[in-house]
């Protein structure tokens, strides 16, 4: 194997995800690093579903289900139990866009204000894919739903779930996807080693049937996203200090992403669209450049 | 963690102990399944003489040299010959350059490495002695590679040569710069040591009938080149030097000095080696061809070299007389121009009757080579003289076969040494042993449009190092080191052949590829037939199978109608690479 992905695995397989799941393949690479001293906390999500119906589990770490909205207070709890037990166990609060930008985000923003101990990951599939595919704050501008049809395609930009999460100024954040392997693996054991704070981790996760594409090109579809630059891989570190982790060389058109995905069906009937999408891609690198640049000079105080 | 017997077993609250790996065997979820197979790479099928690359280079990044070695001698047993000469079709059909227009993989350079590591390792050695014997006319390439393959098969083989040391053209007609005659010095010393007689200074016609070998062997391969020089057919052709013998005796030839002009007829690969050997013994040079750089036969790279050297071209230039002048030989040539096509698809050159005059010191003839064929009995011979050879190099006489540039013409040395070991391939089957050796890799190759160049590395093309001599004809390239071997490794897609690099392990979304020691196993009892694995094989070593039609190989059910693998399968249609083989 010449990946520097490890080769455990922590998740069984059975599990009830979709053909080509990229929310299950996130999983499956994250676990790779946390490893077996862990324990899960799920809101309500695709995952809900995908580690197995009782009485099985797919994951070979405990689980606890919970509701939409706490996924990162149960996690805090859960962790402050251990840390009474003794126990330095690693706890995730693993939720999709859903439960992170917009039913969550109460929860979430109470844990990353105090800071506490837990690993957050969202894995965003860009709408409610689990409960038929409406629309959330995570769908892109432009996009089909169910509940943004192709005549009134969802009319508002993509929340800024990075730039929230940086306002709360915790020890390290970063995007990441499956289709970047090693790139994902290394910024999960970055998150490891910052542990004693808050981890944040927002994950790009193809979902073929709510973005209508062929199963077999869920990696290409997360890769063109990167390569088109709409979503960036990055970091940030107390909230301030940004690292752009990829540059893609030469940078894809983004017709070339949007033209793969059935969702973004409206784009093709307004050129509009396209060019709003790619000016909001523009501005959002060169914001990232800036900041990339700045955190590069020695601090002043 | 088992699950419990019985619901009144479970605690109150729900928990789930078992594993989803025994209870939901989501295999059953798939229509269409990954097979793993192996297909033939385009640098395999461009290869004359058929060599599996991604399985060598393989087997090198693995370090198991002696293997690497193996793999190579199934289809070519002289890698530091063709390592250092060959044209390296291979290259020119990589798919790294077509998919993404990076450079190709310098694959000539690894071959070279890999004959070089290797030159103390004995070539992979003869199956069980057979006491039949065969005999091979000619040790140049065709005629050693035919040796070695009969050698291999058991038989025993006396190679004949009419000249004082065996090699062939190898040794007499490829400089030193390019082919040191000590690496030609070496490879016959190999095949010395396993059993190969070498009967030297005996001449075909000369100081032996074909008849004569007859009773002691069981077949006979004629293998005697192209090494006469066509005449170049003008007035004055007795002050023409032969490039070929200008070849022959480059080394010992001081009669080109500092500054001396000298002219080459031709354009095929002898007239460049005369033109760069007469450079580096200082002598001025001007190639005259009839056709521009566009039909030059030589090999393109050659062409480049020679350019590089200094060496001066005059193109649709026809020379039509030579006479001695006061200053020189003067030598009269007429402007051509291009006209409709010939027979060999280049375009014919056309008189214009525009004259001029040239003039040289030496001017050397070097318009081709013809084989000779005075020495062959009446009855293997056509009309209009020539023998007469029919596929796999079979002459009228069912026990005597012929190859290499004797049958085609001058070509390269890796087409002699293919058709060596197809006419030992056919003479061990006539000989009444089933067939011991493979033929040659067959379509549907790997495609541009099938690979995945995503994760390639991004290292830049390697190449041999270009030597610092004082020896004008000492060799003009280093071989490259190991590290840039394994830097340039990193850089194949391994068309149609698994090289474990684990890009289907590692985005599987569902864990249904295990990582056992020498690589991925799929486990079909969980695949769910997303087709991930297969389109992100960065060298498509996996097909996808309709899971209806079950596994048919014959490429006749599920092709599609280019008889490619498609990449996208979104309708559930099956494809299939025909010819291709389960592995797994």
């Amino acid at each position: 194997m010449r990946w520097a992905v490890p080769e455990a695995e922590f998740v069984d397989p059975g599990t009830l995800g979709c053909q080509g799941c990229g929310g299950a393949l996130s999983m499956r690479l994250v676990l790779k690093e946390v490893g077996d001293d862990a324990i899960a906390v799920l809101p309500a999500c695709c995952w809900s579903i995908i580690d197995g119906p009782w009485p099985t589990h797919a994951l070979r770490i405990p689980v606890f289900h919970t509701a939409f909205e706490t996924a990162a207070v149960v996690a805090a709890g859960i962790k402050a139990a251990k840390r009474r037990q003794g126990r330095d166990t690693t706890v995730i609060a693993w939720a999709g866009d859903g439960g992170t930008f917009d039913i969550g985000l109460q929860a979430l923003s109470g844990a990353a204000e105090r800071n506490e101990d837990i690993l957050y990951v969202c894995y965003d599939n860009e709408a409610y894919m689990n409960t038929g595919i409406q629309r959330s704050s995570a769908t892109p501008r432009g996009t089909w739903t169910t509940t943004t049809p192709d005549e009134n395609p969802e009319p508002r930009i993509k929340k800024d779930i990075m730039g929230i999460i940086a306002a709360h100024r915790i020890p390290y954040a970063a995007t990441a996807t499956a289709a970047y392997p090693e790139d994902l693996a290394r910024k999960v054991r970055t998150a490891m080693e910052a542990r004693g704070g808050m981890r944040f981790l927002h994950i790009l996760a193809a979902c073929p049937p709510g973005w209508k594409v062929a199963a077999d090109q869920a990696i290409e579809v997360m890769r063109r996203a990167v390569r088109s630059r709409v979503f960036p891989l990055y970091e940030v570190r107390d909230g301030r200090h940004y690292t752009i982790t990829y540059r893609p060389e030469p940078v894809l058109p983004i017709e070339e992403y949007l033209g793969l995905q059935g969702r973004f069906a409206p784009f093709g009937a307004d050129p509009a669209l396209v060019a709003a999408a790619r000016r909001e891609v523009d501005d959002r690198w060169a914001w990232l450049e800036e900041q990339h640049e700045r955190s590069l000079q020695p601090a002043t105080t | 963690m088992t699950p419990l017997d019985h619901v009144d077993d479970y605690p109150e609250i729900p928990v789930s102990l078992g594993s989803t790996r025994a209870a939901i065997k989501t295999g059953d979820w798939r229509s269409v399944r990954p097979v793993e197979v192996d297909r033939t790479a385009p640098c395999a099928f461009a290869c004359p003489a058929g060599v599996d690359v991604p399985r060598y280079l393989d087997l090198i990044r693995l370090g198991r040299l002696d293997e690497a070695l193996a793999v190579f001698a199934e289809r070519n047993p002289f890698p530091r010959i063709t390592g250092r000469v060959c044209p390296h079709s291979c290259e020119d059909g990589c798919n790294l350059a077509a998919a993404t227009g990076d450079d190709p993989v310098a694959i000539r350079s690894i071959e070279r490495w890999l004959g070089d590591a290797t030159a103390q390792i004995p070539l992979p050695q003869p199956f069980e002695a057979t006491r039949r014997r065969v005999a091979v006319v000619g040790s140049g390439p065709a005629g050693l590679a035919a040796a070695y393959y009969l050698r291999r098969s058991g038989h025993r083989v006396t190679v004949y040569e009419r000249r004082p040391i065996a090699g062939g053209m190898l040794r007499h007609a490829i400089p030193e710069y390019r082919l040191p005659s000590a690496v030609v010095d070496a490879e016959i010393a190999r095949l010395v040591d396993m059993g190969i007689e070498f009967v030297t200074g005996v001449e075909l016609g000369r100081d032996f009938h074909l008849d004569e070998l007859a009773p002691e062997h069981s077949a006979v391969f004629l293998a005697t080149g192209a090494c006469r020089a066509r005449p170049v057919g003008i007035t004055g052709e007795h002050l023409l030097d032969s490039g070929l013998e200008f070849l022959e005796t480059a080394g010992l030839d001081l009669s080109i000095g500092r500054g001396m002009r000298c002219a080459v007829i031709g354009g095929g690969n002898t007239a460049l080696d005369v033109a760069r050997v007469v450079r580096r013994l200082g002598g001025e040079v001007t190639v005259l061809y009839r056709r521009t750089a566009e039909e030059m036969p030589a090999i393109r790279e050659e062409y480049h070299h020679a350019v590089a050297d200094g060496v001066v071209f005059e193109w649709l230039t026809l020379p039509r007389s030579v006479e001695k002048g006061e200053a020189g030989l003067v030598v009269t040539v007429e402007e051509m121009r291009l006209g409709k096509p010939d027979g060999s698809g280049r375009r014919r050159p056309e008189p214009t009757g525009r004259v001029r005059q040239l003039i040289f010191d030496r001017v050397f003839s070097a318009v081709g080579e013809t084989a000779d064929s005075t020495p062959f009995p009446a009855n293997l011979k056509n009309a209009e003289g020539w023998l007469e050879v029919g596929p796999g190099g079979a002459t009228a006489d069912e026990m005597v076969h012929a190859g290499g540039d004797l049958v085609t013409g001058p070509a390269t040395v890796v087409a002699a040494i293919a058709a060596g070991r197809e006419a030992a391939r056919l003479i061990d089957r006539r000989l009444g042993f089933s067939d011991r050796w493979a033929s040659m890799p067959h379509q549907p190759v790997v495609g541009p449009d099938e690979v995945n160049p995503s994760y390639r590395s991004s290292a830049r093309r390697t190449s041999d190092p270009k030597a610092r001599t004082v020896d004008p004809l000492g060799e003009e390239t280093l071989t490259v080191a190991a590290e840039a071997v394994l830097v340039e490794l990193e850089r194949c897609l391994s068309c149609g052949h698994c090289n474990a690099c684990g890009t289907c392990f590692v985005l599987c979304p569902d864990g249904a590829i295990r990582w056992e020691e020498d690589g991925p196993v799929i486990d079909l009892e969980f695949c769910k037939g997303c087709g991930i694995c297969v389109v992100e094989c960065p060298g498509r070593a996996l097909v996808l199978v309709n899971e209806r039609e079950g596994p048919s190989f014959d490429g006749t059910s599920g092709a599609s109608s280019d008889g490619r693998t498609s990449g996208r399968h979104g309708n559930g249609e099956a494809v299939l690479s025909k010819g291709g083989q389960v592995n797994a």
